[in-house]
């Protein structure tokens, strides 16, 4: 396994050395200006001077070595040394890779919206994987019964309805109507006491349930799936002659063995965590990663949406291998070497 | 043996019925029902191995589950021991599991891909005794040698092992619970056949030990030659004969059961039989059995009545029960 | 009698504790804002945005801004320089600001002349990519005489100089906070540029970047009473529909910016009673830029240039007369832009003192007409009902920008000149595109590979003369420039240059008014381009708060030190 892993991870080197170019290649492509959003007023001769003290003079290869110095060699330097609090290798005059519009590293920029990103669209994904797994497991058990096709409808409308429409509905209902929940997200609040608890708490009900119906959607589908496989499996018929209690039969026996495949699944869908969800967290202002990233492609700022997209890159590319390592892990029948 | 404990009867079934509904269409209305077992009687004594053949199809494997009411039974009545499970709900017959086990055609599905051996034995363990770990893990290794395996094994996972190992587990976690009564559904359909012979011998070395009454479901006529004490033979849901083992082979009664017999392949060519009956036709759905006995579609000596009335199932030797019209009008006639 | 002076006086001192009870700094409590454009920096020389350069106006500030009326008001001088005080001199080349005495850093450092002449040579470094360079444009020399004293010298006479440090893109920053940030040294300084020390009425608590600014009370403000507010959160993120709900409906925020959003959806929210949508006029115009050079495609090099030869017909007067005549600007503006446009015949609407009325005319639909001037002129309907004349058929190829309310004006303005016999084809290109400098892309705004292209644009501040200026021969843009240039109709008249000449000698508002005005009369008569809307800002503001006057030639925070609930 140990071996599996490693051998895994050194092949992902070039893979991910190739997309980070790919990346770069497309972006540089794509006909976007760091200048196009500025006003008319300002004009073409001071625009020019713009791109040039934002180096898109240089030409592409350059640009391309230069982004790959700053963000494999200068970013975890600068880790490092903020981590240790020493100062290595020249850190006055280290290069970071710099956003072309906020002109503050990019990392710094992650960093920060990265507890937002957490803790709505992860704990979105939370809570749509623990209503999910229930939903799945009642309607195989009784599958074609009323819960079962309530759920069918439920997991459709989940999978059809956009988010940009479903949060809208929801803020107007819940926000403009009621009145119970506020419909921008206060990022700067911070959760010192239980009174603020509880403002975190009501900020975060609407993103979360408008993402957690998706999650419950899709999820709720395969365990619904993977329950039936398992459910007229002869194991299950075994544990019944044994004389096993129903709960057991299904939580132990059905359960276990059928979360195998959902849980690499799970395990997929992780990235999309981190990758924010882009335009719940607009409707909401969450103001997370996935804004970020949507920000920084109409500002054309290219080395955010560069350092962005390769690390989404890098999480799916870690979250295949941590799904196949699971999946070892799980099923006994399965090994690698 | 038979004849000591001839009379003490452990199982008795009686017209018992397996009906699975259709539901086809839109609203997935209810359209039919497959008569899987449709009206068996048999009864089992004590210490005795029943052996219960027929064709793929015939419904053998769904009474096998049906007397241990894997399922809800459709109609009928189960008596084990003389107490009657017919319509006991499942959470009163989980009680009563121990008793009886059953022993399953695929070792490889049957066993929970991710539990090991030991888990896969124990387990019944926890729900039905209070032993501790250590009693637990001794009973575990007893029961792994009762059967033939190393107990160093007891940390591996099903997939670890071969066929014959495989169904060496299977037979371990039915013995765990000192059962009295095992249904054995094909057990060695799935083996290799220098294997099935071993797997038969232990079942019948385990009969022997822990003094097992078997219903031994198959469709290897010769297998269920070597190890039943008496034999019913099934066909489309029904019991077509039931007698002691050399009897039915020496002299079949049933025309279904003399064609079955005829057509098990003869080591010797000399005693080739000419008169080998062959079957014409299909077996006829389950869903929609022909009017009158159900062997009367295919039946080489059929009779006007075999196509209007289905014919009693009754003795008509000393231990010897079959369902034919040409044993109503005469009880002598063969 | 004697009772109702007890209780007048009463009333009075009711009044007066009330308004003393206000006069606290910070009294008023908190303060939500939101933009829902995110501001991503707050250092105006290295962002033009909008939402940034008006983040920044709460914490840094110019000499002087523009109030809601376009009149300069002194900020950190005591009065705005002119000839007649001495404070321009008589050759218009030099300009000197008074600084008023004892305004502190909001770190408590004194404010000087050493921090405006530092400001200055921070955006006129070379390396530095300053995005308010013009504002310096023509500026030799800032010195400080004395602590209290900047002289500004430009290079030629200048009749307005008022660019250098007066409106909300051109504020002062601290010289002790930016010495190390100068030139190609200016994007690596984040924690300046996320949190410069200002003079304004609030300072910097927490900065994220594209997300949401908090700000505090400035202790060191030089008003004491002032601001109202203790804490500001400047919001930003998600789109115009919903910060107008935010202050409209959930009455969550308080002041919500740029709301352009369908007019009827914004009547209905603001008809919920929580707020109140307010808007003000700048100087944006949408207006049809007509190209008189020819765009054809057979000309290579030279299409769309003045050496490709005149446009087939749009060089006709009456052609674009007609053109004009058959759009009903009203309706446009009812569907397009409610309380945030009105119909407009003007490129230069506004201030009201440089306001035209010569060509009101154009206000009036009137499809018959149009079409009358066109059978006058020979241009005969054929048999498709598209008049031609000399086998030149009316066909125009119609751009401008992905943008709803612009698409529904094409549509409507297509149907329009249908009526007059004049065919056209509608294009329109994704923003970033069309208002891109992509040198490589054929659909620039600049390119104009079109008959004809439709946009807004404005300037800021007050002095239209650089505006003006962008119509004369030399700012055509052409291959041999690169296209930059911002005379998009390819217009060249040495009149029309002449008067522009005339305005950079003339000194005189009033003078200078009438300049203005005789260029935007000649352009409109010439017909370069077709004025259609003038279009304002809309925003909206909780109705507990008080004191906001909209302001779209400066800030629209610009006073937000006298805000209150």
């Amino acid at each position: 396994m140990l071996n599996y892993t490693l051998r895994r991870l050194m092949f992902s080197i070039p893979v991910l050395l190739f997309i980070s170019f790919i990346i770069f290649l497309i972006l540089d492509l794509a006909p976007s200006d760091p200048t196009g959003n500025l006003p008319l007023t300002i004009p073409p001769e001071v625009r020019e001077k713009i791109r040039e003290s934002l180096g898109l003079g240089q030409p592409m290869p350059v640009r391309y070595y230069k982004w790959c110095v700053q963000f494999f060699v200068n970013e975890p330097l600068n880790i490092w040394d903020q981590y240790w609090g020493t100062c290595s290798f020249g850190c006055e005059d280290r290069l970071r890779v710099v956003s072309y519009v906020t002109r503050s590293p990019v990392v710094d920029l992650i960093v920060q919206r990265m507890p937002q990103t957490l803790w709505v669209v992860g704990m979105s994904y939370v809570v749509g994987i623990l209503i999910a797994i229930p939903i799945g497991v009642i309607s195989a058990y009784k599958q074609y019964s009323w819960f079962d096709q309530t759920g069918t409808f439920v997991s459709m409308v989940g999978f059809s309805v956009p988010p940009f429409f479903s949060g809208v509905l929801v803020i107007i209902i819940f926000s403009v109507q009621l009145g119970w929940f506020p419909s921008i997200y206060d990022t700067t609040l911070k959760v010192v006491s239980w009174d603020t608890f509880m403002l975190q708490v009501r900020q975060m009900v609407m993103p979360v349930m408008v993402l957690a119906l998706q999650t419950t959607a899709q999820i709720s589908r395969f365990m619904r799936a993977s329950m039936l496989d398992n459910l007229n499996q002869d194991y299950v018929r075994t544990a019944r002659a044994k004389g096993m209690k129903e709960s057991v039969v299904l939580l132990v026996h059905v359960l276990r063995n059928s979360l195998i495949p959902v849980i690499t699944v799970i395990a997929l869908g992780i990235p999309a965590v981190f990758g924010g969800a882009i335009i719940t967290e607009q409707v909401f202002k969450v103001n997370g990663i996935g804004q970020l990233l949507i920000i920084g492609i109409q500002g054309g700022d290219a080395p955010l949406v560069q350092t962005l997209t390769f690390i989404f890159a890098v999480m799916i590319v870690m979250a295949n291998l941590v799904a196949d390592i699971m999946y070892g892990i799980l099923d006994p029948r399965i090994r690698y070497d | 043996m038979l004849d000591d404990t001839a009379k003490n009867k452990l199982i008795e079934v009686h017209d018992l019925k397996m009906h699975f509904p259709i539901y086809a269409g839109i609203f997935r209305s209810h359209v039919g029902d497959v008569k899987a077992v449709d009206g068996v009687s048999f009864d089992i004594f004590e210490g005795e191995t029943l052996g219960l053949v027929g064709e793929s199809g015939c419904g053998k494997s769904t009474c096998g589950r049906a007397v241990l009411r894997l399922y809800d039974i459709t109609g009928g009545s189960v008596k084990i021991n003389g107490q009657e499970i017919g319509e006991t709900p499942q959470n009163e017959l989980r009680k009563m599991r121990p008793a009886m086990q059953m022993v399953f055609q695929d070792p490889q599905a049957s066993l929970n891909p991710r539990m090991t051996v030991e888990g896969i034995i124990g387990e019944p363990l926890d729900e039905h005794t209070k032993l501790n770990r250590k009693e637990k893990l001794a009973k575990v290794h007893e029961l792994m040698d009762a059967v033939g395996l190393n107990r160093t094994f007891s940390n591996r996972y099903p997939h670890e092992f071969s066929g014959g190992q495989r169904q060496r587990i299977g037979i371990a976690r039915a013995l765990a619970l000192n059962p009295k009564f095992i249904v054995c559904d094909e057990p060695i359909a799935a083996l290799d056949v220098s294997i099935q012979a071993q797997v038969v011998n232990l079942l019948e070395d385990l009969q022997e030990r822990f003094g097992l009454t078997y219903l031994f479901i198959s469709h290897d006529l010769s297998m269920v030659r070597h190890i039943a004490d008496r034999v019913a033979v099934m066909y489309l849901g029904k019991i077509a004969e039931v007698a002691p083992r050399d009897a039915l082979y020496a002299d079949p009664l049933h025309p279904y059961t003399k064609a079955l017999l005829s057509a098990v392949p003869e080591p010797d060519p000399d005693l080739t039989t000419e008169d080998r009956v062959i079957l014409q036709g299909d077996v006829p759905s389950p869903t929609n059995p022909p009017k009158g006995c159900n062997f009367c579609t295919r039946c080489p000596s059929v009779m006007e009545i075999c196509r209007q009335s289905d014919p009693e199932f009754r003795e008509v030797l000393p231990g010897r029960f079959v369902a034919c019209h040409h044993f109503n009008e005469n009880t002598n006639a063969t | 009698m004697k009772m109702k002076t007890i209780l007048l006086g009463a009333a009075a001192a009711v009044a007066l504790s009330a308004c003393a009870a206000r006069a606290e700094r910070g009294a008023d409590g908190h303060l939500n804002i939101i933009y829902w454009q995110a501001a991503s920096i707050l250092n105006p020389f290295l962002s033009g945005g909008t939402k940034d350069t008006e983040a920044a106006s709460m914490v840094i500030e110019p000499l002087a801004r523009y109030d809601e009326k376009g009149n300069m008001v002194p900020y950190l001088v005591d009065e705005i320089p002119t000839v007649a005080n001495g404070g321009i001199s008589e050759d218009l080349t030099t300009i000197t600001w008074k600084l008023s005495p004892g305004i502190l850093w909001s770190d408590g450092t004194p404010f000087t002349s050493a921090d405006v002449v530092f400001t200055a040579e921070y955006c006129m470094h070379p390396e530095g990519g300053c995005q308010q360079e013009t504002k310096f444009s023509g500026v030799t020399n800032v010195e400080a005489l004395d602590d209290l004293t900047v002289k500004i010298t430009f290079d030629s006479p200048k009749p307005f100089p008022y660019g250098p440090f007066v409106g909300v893109e051109s504020p002062i920053i601290q010289a002790a906070q930016f010495a190390n940030c100068i030139g190609a040294d200016a994007p690596n300084c984040t924690a300046e540029n996320f949190g410069p020390f200002g003079t304004g009425p609030f300072r910097v608590t927490e900065f994220k970047a594209n997300d949401v600014v908090s700000y505090e009370a400035n202790p060191n403000y030089r008003d004491p009473a002032k601001p109202a507010f203790a804490t500001v959160t400047f919001k930003g993120g998600g789109d115009a529909a919903s910060a107008a709900r935010a202050v409209l409906e959930t009455g969550e925020f308080d002041y919500a910016w740029n709301l352009q959003i369908d007019p009827t959806i914004l009547t209905q929210m603001a008809a919920g009673g929580k707020g109140e949508v307010v808007s003000s006029f700048g100087t944006s115009v949408e207006r049809l830029m007509v190209n008189l050079s020819n765009p054809s495609a057979d000309l290579g090099d030279k299409r769309s240039t003045l050496e490709g030869g005149p446009h087939p017909f749009l060089t006709d007067p009456i052609v674009r007369t007609a053109l004009s005549t058959a759009i009903d600007r009203n309706l446009l503006a009812e569907v397009g832009y409610g309380a945030a446009g009105k119909p407009t015949c003007n490129v230069l609407p506004a201030p009201a003192i440089y306001a035209s009325t010569a060509n009101d005319a154009c206000l009036v639909q009137d499809i018959a007409a149009a079409n009358a001037m066109l059978d006058g002129a020979g241009w005969a309907r054929g048999s498709d009902g598209i008049r031609a004349k000399d086998g030149v058929r009316l066909s125009i190829l119609y751009q401008t920008s992905t943008n709803a309310v612009r698409q529904d004006t094409q549509a409507l303005v297509k149907q329009w000149w249908g009526e007059i016999g004049v065919e056209t084809e509608l294009k329109n290109i994704d923003a970033a595109v069309f208002f891109g400098g992509d040198q490589s892309s054929p659909d620039t705004y600049q390119k104009l590979f079109a008959d004809i292209e439709m946009y807004t644009n404005n300037f800021a501040g007050t002095d239209p003369e650089a505006y003006m200026n962008s119509w004369t021969c030399g700012d055509i843009p052409t291959p041999a420039n690169n296209w930059l240039g911002s005379n998009m109709p390819r217009y060249c008249n040495p009149e029309y240059d002449a008067l522009a000449a005339q305005m950079g000698q003339t000194s005189a508002l009033d003078d200078r008014a009438a300049l203005a005005k005789a260029m935007n009369d000649l352009l409109m008569q010439e017909g370069a381009m077709i004025p259609l809307i003038h279009r304002g800002d809309v925003s909206a503001h909780s109705n507990t708060l008080q004191g906001v006057l909209m302001n779209s030639r400066d800030s629209e925070l610009w006073n937000i030190a006298d805000w209150s609930r």
